[in-house]
C-alpha cells in the first residue's frame, strides 16, 4: 500500500518540505512508514509527534492504503 | 548583605504624595526565591494586606527584575509586572517582554514598587535617580499606541514606555499594560491596577550597568551555552513562524478549540495557518538580549500588529467561527491598542456569540462577525453600548446573564486556547494555577500533545506532571528567561545564576526554588480565602463530548478531574481541601 508524508516545523530542514510518497507493507505502523524514508523518531532529538490525516496518533499505531502522514517537531512556549 | 548581579535597591513610588524613596532589596527574600516572579510574589505576601481592594490605594503595583536581568545572558529580557487582580481576587503575576525591564536594571533598580494612587491623571518619568510626576494632559483617554508614539516623540526612544489603554482607565478587569507597542503584560485586569492609580504611562531609562563577578569568564561561558543550547532547531522555530507554528500543531492534536471551546479541529485550518500568515509578515524582532527574536510583524491591508500569536489567532480565528488572517490581525491591533488582554477579551466576547446564537441573551454579534468583534472591543475598553455588559469578563457577565456553563474561565480567568478535553492535564493546570486559567503556569500539552507517546486522555499521573511542568516554569521565570527557551535546563540555570551572582547554586536549588514559588503564591490565595472549592473545571469540560477530530468522544468524568486535583494536592503537601498546612506557609516565609 502507499502512504503520504510530510515533515512539518523544523523537521522540513532536517528532512525536506516535499511531500513523499512511499509503498510500505499492509499492517506497517506510523514509525515504520517513517523509516522507509529513513526516519527513526528516537534518533531525532527534535522529534514531537505524529499525525494521519490532520488527526494525532500514537507512533505505534498502524496506517492505512492512501493516509496522509504528518511528522510534527517540537514546540515549546505558548 | 548584597549579591552581585542585582543592584540590591528598590524603588518605591507613593503616588498621592508624588514622592519617591529608595530601599535595599530584601536580600533574604532573594536567596529563596531569585528573582522577578518568585521574588515578587514574596513581596506581595509581604506588603499586601488580605482583603484590600485590588483597585483601591492600598494594592500595590510591582516591576521586578531578576538577576539576569540587564546581563548578557540570552532570552533575559522579561519584565515581571505584577499586584493583586482585581479579576480574580488572587495575586497576579505578568511576564511582558521588550526592553523594560533592562531599562530598569541600568537606572539601578532591581525591583519599582508604585504605591497610592495619582489625584489626577498622570505619567510618571524615571530616569536614573530622577523621577518626575507629569499631568497626562490629553494622553488620558487615547488608545495605548497613540499615546507611546506621543511619549516617544516627546521623550526620545532612549525610554522605555508601559502604558495603559482605555480598558484600563476605565477599569476593565481585561485590562492589560503595554510596552513597545505590541508587547503586554496581559491578563489578570493588570492594566485596571494601573488605571485605578491614574497613570497612563511609565517612561524608564537607565545609564548604568549590571555587575558580575568575572565578565570576561561569564560573557565566554554564555556565547558557548547560546550556540549549544540556545540556537537549536527546538528553539529557533520561533524565529521562522513565532507560535503560528501552534495552530497546525494543535489542530492535529485536538486541542485547537472551534466555537466557544463546544469542539475542536477545523478542516479549513489551512486558510488561516502560519505559513498563510507568515506571507504577510513585514518585519521581526526581539526583546532586549534575546537570542532567538520571535516576533513577527504581519500587514494585511490596513492591518498590521506584531503577531498574531497562537492564544489570538485561535479566540479570534476558530473559536469565533472566523477563518479570515484580516479579521484575525485587525483583532489583535484593536486589542492591542484599546488595552485589551485578547484572550481574555476573546473568550468574552465568543462567550457573547453563543448566548447570541442559543437565544440566551442577544450581544447583538454570532459566530463569524469579525467586525462585531472590532466593535466590542471598542465598547469593553470604553464601557459604551453592549460592550459595557462584558467588560468585566465572561465570569461576571455569566453570573448576571446565564451560560455560566460554557462561560470558560476559572476563578474569574479566562480559559487559553488549549482545548483540556484533547490534553486531561491542561484542565488540572487551569484549575491549580495560582492567578486563574493561565496555560503558562504548566503547559500540559507539551507533554500530553506534541510528545511522541504520552497518553493525554487519562488522569493518571497528572498530578505530577502537571507538577514537573509548574515548578520549572516557577524558577524559570524567576529568572526572567523567555519561555522560547525551552531547552533550558536546571543545570544551565544553575550554572548562570552561579556566574552572574558569584554564589554557588546547584541544579537541585532550582527546583527547590521553583517549587517554593508555587507555595509561596498558593498561600497568597489562601490568606484571601482561596481553596479547593475554587480549583475549578468549567461544566462544558465535564459534561459535553467533543464531536471531531482525534479527540472525538472525549469528555473529562467529574472524579477524573477530583482525582487529578487530589493527585496534585498530595505531590504539593496541601491538604485534601487545598489549604496549606500552617508549618509549610511557615517553612517558606
Amino acid at each position: 500500500m502507499k502512504v503520504t508524508i510530510v515533515m512539518r516545523g523544523t523537521l522540513r530542514k532536517a528532512f525536506g518540505a516535499e511531500e513523499k510518497t512511499v509503498e510500505v507493507p499492509d499492517g506497517c505502523t506510523v514509525d515504520e512508514a517513517l523509516q522507509t524514508i529513513g526516519i527513526n523518531y528516537r534518533e531525532v532529538k527534535n522529534f514531537g509527534f505524529v499525525s494521519v490525516n490532520n488527526m494525532r496518533v500514537m507512533i505505534s499505531d498502524p496506517v492505512n492504503d492512501g493516509d496522509y502522514i504528518k511528522a510534527f517537531s517540537k514546540v515549546s512556549g505558548g | 548583605m548584597t549579591m552581585l548581579g542585582y543592584q540590591n535597591k528598590v524603588l518605591r513610588i507613593n503616588l498621592t504624595e508624588k514622592k519617591a524613596s529608595t530601599e535595599p532589596l530584601r536580600m533574604d527574600f532573594a536567596e529563596k526565591y531569585v528573582g522577578s516572579k518568585g521574588l515578587v510574589i514574596r513581596y506581595m505576601y509581604e506588603e499586601l494586606q488580605p482583603g484590600i481592594d485590588a483597585l483601591g490605594p492600598d494594592n500595590k503595583l510591582f516591576l521586578t527584575t531578576g538577576p539576569f536581568t540587564g546581563t548578557p545572558v540570552p532570552c533575559s529580557g522579561k519584565l515581571s509586572v505584577a499586584a493583586k487582580s482585581p479579576a480574580t481576587g488572587t495575586m497576579n503575576d505578568c511576564s511582558i517582554g521588550g526592553h523594560a525591564g533592562i531599562r530598569i536594571k541600568f537606572a539601578g533598580y532591581d525591583m519599582i514598587i508604585f504605591e497610592g494612587q495619582l489625584a489626577e491623571p498622570g505619567y510618571v518619568v524615571i530616569e536614573d535617580d530622577e523621577i518626575k510626576f507629569v499631568d497626562a494632559g490629553d494622553l488620558w483617554g487615547k488608545g495605548s499606541h497613540e499615546a507611546e508614539s506621543l511619549l516617544a516623540e516627546e521623550y526620545g526612544r532612549e525610554f522605555s514606555i508601559l502604558s495603559i489603554g482605555p480598558a484600563g482607565e476605565n477599569l476593565s478587569n481585561m485590562a492589560c499594560i503595554n510596552s513597545d507597542y505590541y508587547r503586554q503584560a496581559g491578563r489578570g485586569g493588570i492594566g485596571a491596577v494601573m488605571g485605578s492609580k491614574k497613570m497612563k504611562a511609565i517612561l524608564v531609562k537607565g545609564t548604568g550597568g549590571v555587575k558580575v563577578p568575572d565578565i570576561v569568564k561569564t560573557t565566554d561561558r554564555i556565547l558557548e551555552i547560546l550556540h549549544e543550547d540556545v540556537l537549536q532547531e527546538d528553539n529557533t522555530f520561533v524565529y521562522d513562524s513565532g507560535t503560528t507554528a501552534f495552530l497546525e500543531a494543535c489542530n492535529d492534536g485536538g486541542i485547537l478549540p472551534w466555537k466557544n471551546f463546544s469542539d475542536t479541529t477545523d478542516e479549513q485550518w489551512t486558510e488561516y495557518n502560519g505559513d498563510v500568515l507568515m506571507e504577510s509578515r513585514e518585519g521581526k524582532r526581539g526583546c532586549g538580549s534575546c537570542g532567538l527574536g520571535c516576533g513577527n510583524f504581519l500587514k494585511i491591508g490596513d492591518a498590521v500588529c506584531e503577531g498574531p500569536e497562537y492564544e489570538t489567532i485561535s479566540v479570534a480565528g476558530p473559536n469565533a467561527g472566523i477563518r479570515d488572517p484580516y479579521a484575525i490581525v485587525k483583532f489583535n491591533q484593536v486589542a492591542d491598542d484599546m488595552g485589551l488582554d485578547t484572550i481574555s477579551a476573546g473568550d468574552t466576547i465568543i462567550w457573547a456569540m453563543e448566548m447570541t446564537e442559543k437565544g440566551l441573551h442577544d450581544f447583538g454579534i454570532k459566530f463569524g462577525d469579525g467586525e462585531g468583534m472590532l466593535r466590542l472591543l471598542k465598547e469593553m475598553a470604553t464601557r459604551t453600548g453592549v460592550g459595557a455588559q462584558l467588560a468585566d469578563g465572561v465570569k461576571i457577565a455569566s453570573e448576571k446573564f446565564g451560560g455560566t456553563d460554557f462561560a470558560m474561565q476559572v476563578k474569574g480567568l479566562e480559559y487559553p486556547q488549549y482545548e483540556p478535553r484533547g490534553s486531561w492535564g491542561m484542565s488540572l493546570a487551569y484549575a491549580v494555577s495560582d492567578r486563574g486559567a493561565c496555560h503558562m503556569r504548566a503547559y500540559a500539552p507539551n507533554e500530553e500533545v506534541f510528545a511522541a507517546s504520552i497518553p493525554p486522555y487519562t488522569p493518571e499521573g497528572k498530578g505530577q506532571m502537571v507538577y514537573n511542568l509548574g515548578e520549572f516554569n516557577a524558577i524559570k521565570f524567576s529568572l526572567c528567561i523567555c519561555d522560547f527557551w525551552g531547552t533550558i535546563s536546571y543545570e544551565i540555570m544553575a550554572e548562570l545564576l552561579t556566574l552572574v551572582t558569584g554564589r554557588e547554586w546547584t541544579p537541585e536549588e532550582m527546583g527547590e526554588v521553583g517549587r517554593r514559588v508555587l507555595n509561596i503564591g498558593r498561600a497568597f490565595n489562601q490568606r484571601e480565602g482561596f481553596n479547593r472549592a475554587h480549583d475549578t473545571v468549567p461544566k462544558r469540560v465535564v459534561k459535553d463530548a467533543l464531536k471531531s477530530g482525534p479527540a472525538a468522544g472525549q469528555v473529562i468524568p467529574p472524579e477524573a478531574f477530583e482525582d487529578m486535583l487530589n493527585q496534585y494536592y498530595e505531590v504539593m503537601g496541601w491538604n485534601e481541601d487545598g489549604t496549606m498546612p500552617e508549618e509549610l506557609i511557615q517553612s517558606i516565609l
